[in-house]
């Protein structure tokens, strides 16, 4: 298929989408206050912002605050069945269960759970992975899409389904779910291409893609928790494939969805899955091959206030919209990088992100509103326009766990080890 | 030598001392290029100091101070300068007026206008004390090039926040003048200072004050040494590091306050002990 044939599939696709959730306002049509505010204080927003060289946003919410607030949105997008919806629609209201993002919601429940000594969180995640292993299919597969839909085997949901099972069975010792981990690892290994990459049946569109990185991470996270050489070797030889796609610019190629742009979501999840994986695996070439991109984006945000929600392949952007849950991402990669170089300018960007981010948190609403996350700011942007989505909210939680872990620990060596002057 | 100088604000102390020390050096300007006042500085001073520190900076600058009121300046540092008579200058314009030159105000450094304006005054030299990220075209106006004063120690810490990521990332404080290039302080350095009194510093705001009243004292030696032909500026090594910073987060700028703290007190138990 064309490209361009490629775009107005997707199009099509996307308006009949837009045509379906346009009518949830017809079951629902109280929805339509919320709405009409939404697009209101964002146009406001956009009208008024100021983005000085020498000024960045700030806000005075403190980030426990913050973080209760993106678990609230958390806890209330769970579904009866124990999973968690993927988006709140300002049209037509929660959808239904998303296995992806239920996974890989799981260890941020349990690293909320840890840090705020809150049960809640922790009951969340183990009705969640007891949905999710009522889900596995008989090849160690997660299905594809939204619950409900004819199961269709998924390489990059199983991954990032695995990552909730191998933080389930840390938490729990369950042997269940071990046996689960190990089931869909090995279907990983199965579905594995030669050269690392995944394609054909159960990869999105059939193509490969270098954001399956995070597959990489997922199943190296297996192999050092089941102490199993086989699934790090998968993970290694992923990773291979994914960093021979970086460009001397910093660029990253593969990304590779037909009639999409290249979102920020999906460079940062190549970002995050090449450095999360060679953290495990001890590759400093990957390390340094990420650090080098993430530097690319770090400037372009302390440039602009803000990073675009697509670029094209020399940086470029035409796009008019952010993509909040990228910017929360490449905080997290921001945040990762500072603990593994020390550089406070890594430091410094996600601190200034997660203010940005703050902000554009609504602080009040009815559920599915206040503490979400929004697709694309403003919210009429390309990226999942007028919906909430739990991914944001993890993304956001998770970018902000490390920051308060991080924080800390930096307080506690300017007090124990800093040196004073000569 | 003809010198001319740019800045954000006809009322920006930085350049108002900056003129009266180069006058006083025997340098009178040929001419000072300020930016006007937009909607996006009025709205960012707004947030940076509420809508009453706005009110109170404009009244310092726009109204005439009462003969029983001592007139203020907000950098102490400053001060030798700025002090003219019983009065402070609280303008370029003013200072113009002293020492006659011409002062003129543009929308936008780089515009057409500007550099027309520029080239008629035949600068030889340009001093820098703010506004516009400068173009190639406006930095070929003079044939010496365009100074400016850096408030860091280059080539290690180059962009914003100097004094503070100079803090906590204990390289010394100090200053830095330089020609400016297209880069963003990657330009040749003309020389490099050290500065002794950081220890003595109060707080953040002070030792940026201190360091700007250091950097208008140095000026003046480097526009002598370059009207004598005895000094000459030195390309920067480490051009393909980067060494950039940014604006500092206020957390990471409450850290660096820790950091001058807590070396006041070690000088101060030092000296004690």
């Amino acid at each position: 298929m064309t490209d361009s044939a490629a775009r107005d599939n997707a199009m099509t696709g996307q308006l009949a989408k837009a045509l379906i959730e346009a009518t949830g306002l017809l079951r629902g049509p109280l929805r339509v206050l919320p709405l009409i505010q939404k697009l209101l204080s964002d146009k406001l927003r956009v009208n008024f912002e100021q983005r000085g060289l020498y000024s960045y946003a700030t806000t005075k919410r403190p980030s426990l605050e913050m973080l209760n607030s993106l678990l609230r949105w958390i806890l209330d997008a769970q579904r009866p069945d124990g999973g968690i919806a993927a988006f709140y629609s300002l049209l037509r209201g929660y959808s239904e269960s998303y296995p992806e993002v239920t996974g890989y919601i799981v260890p941020t429940l349990y690293d909320f759970a840890r840090a705020a000594v809150d049960d809640r969180a922790t009951l969340a995640a183990q009705r969640a992975t007891r949905w999710l292993l009522s889900l596995q299919m008989p090849e160690g597969a997660f299905p594809a899409g939204l619950h409900g839909r004819q199961p269709q085997p998924s390489v990059f949901n199983t991954g990032q389904i695995l990552q909730g099972l191998v933080r389930a069975h840390v938490e729990t010792s369950r042997p269940e779910i071990r046996k689960s981990a190990i089931a869909a690892g090995d279907w990983l290994i199965k579905m594995q291409r030669s050269d690392g990459s995944w394609s054909g049946p159960g990869a999105y569109q059939a193509s490969s893609h270098t954001y399956y990185s995070m597959v990489a991470w997922a199943l190296a996270e297996l192999s050092g928790h089941t102490a199993d050489p086989q699934y790090g070797l998968a993970a290694e030889r992923n990773l291979d494939w994914v960093l021979s796609h970086f460009q001397p610019s910093g660029w990253i190629d593969g990304i590779n969805l037909q009639g999409h742009p290249n979102y920020l979501h999906f460079i940062a999840y190549v970002q995050q899955g090449v450095l999360e994986c060679a953290i495990l695996r001890r590759r400093n070439d990957a390390i340094e091959a990420v650090a080098k991109s993430a530097w690319v984006l770090l400037r372009k945000f302390e440039t602009n206030k803000c990073l675009a929600g697509a670029y094209d392949s020399d940086f470029k952007s035409g796009q008019r919209f952010t993509c909040l849950t990228g910017n929360a991402q490449m905080s997290c990669v921001w945040l990762r990088l500072f603990e593994l170089t020390g550089d406070l300018r890594y430091l410094n960007a996600a601190l200034k992100m997660n203010e940005m981010l703050k902000q554009l948190i609504p602080v009040r609403g009815r559920r599915g509103i206040a503490g979400g996350v929004i697709g694309s700011y403003p919210v009429w942007g390309n990226y999942q326009p007028l919906r909430f989505i739990s991914w944001g909210c993890k993304f956001f939680a998770d970018a902000l766990l490390l920051e308060q872990r991080l924080t800390r620990s930096v307080e506690v060596a300017a007090v124990e080890a800093l040196p004073c002057a000569s | 030598m003809r010198i001319v100088v740019l800045c954000s604000s006809l009322y920006s102390e930085t350049a108002c001392a900056m003129a009266v020390c180069i006058a006083e050096s025997g340098y009178v300007p040929a001419g000072a290029l300020a930016l006007s006042l937009d909607r996006g500085t009025l709205l960012r001073k707004v947030g940076q100091w509420g809508v009453r520190g706005v009110a109170r900076y404009a009244r310092t600058k726009l109204v005439p101070h009462q003969s029983d009121e001592q007139p203020r300046v907000s950098n102490p540092y400053l001060e030798p300068w700025l002090r003219h008579g019983d009065g402070i200058f609280r303008s370029l314009r003013q200072v113009g007026a002293v020492h006659r030159f011409p002062v003129a105000v543009c929308d936008e450094q780089n515009s057409p206008d500007s550099i027309a304006l520029l080239r008629e005054w035949s600068p030889d030299l340009i001093v820098f004390a703010g506004g516009n990220i400068l173009r190639r075209q406006l930095l070929e106006v003079p044939p010496l090039g365009v100074l400016n004063v850096h408030l860091g120690l280059l080539p290690e810490i180059r962009g914003m926040s100097s004094p503070e990521w100079s803090l906590l990332t204990e390289i010394p404080v100090g200053i830095t003048i330089h020609y400016m290039d297209a880069g963003i302080d990657t330009g040749p350095i003309l020389q490099r200072y050290e500065f002794p009194g950081a220890a003595q510093c109060e707080s953040l705001n002070d030792l940026r004050n201190r360091l700007i009243g250091f950097g208008v004292e140095k000026l003046a030696e480097i526009v002598a040494g370059l009207d004598q032909g005895t000094i000459s500026a030195k390309p920067q090594s480490d051009l393909d590091r980067d060494n950039q910073f940014f604006v500092m987060h206020e957390w990471l700028q409450a850290r660096s306050a820790e950091r001058l703290t807590k070396n006041r007190l070690a000088v101060a138990e030092n000296s004690n002990g």
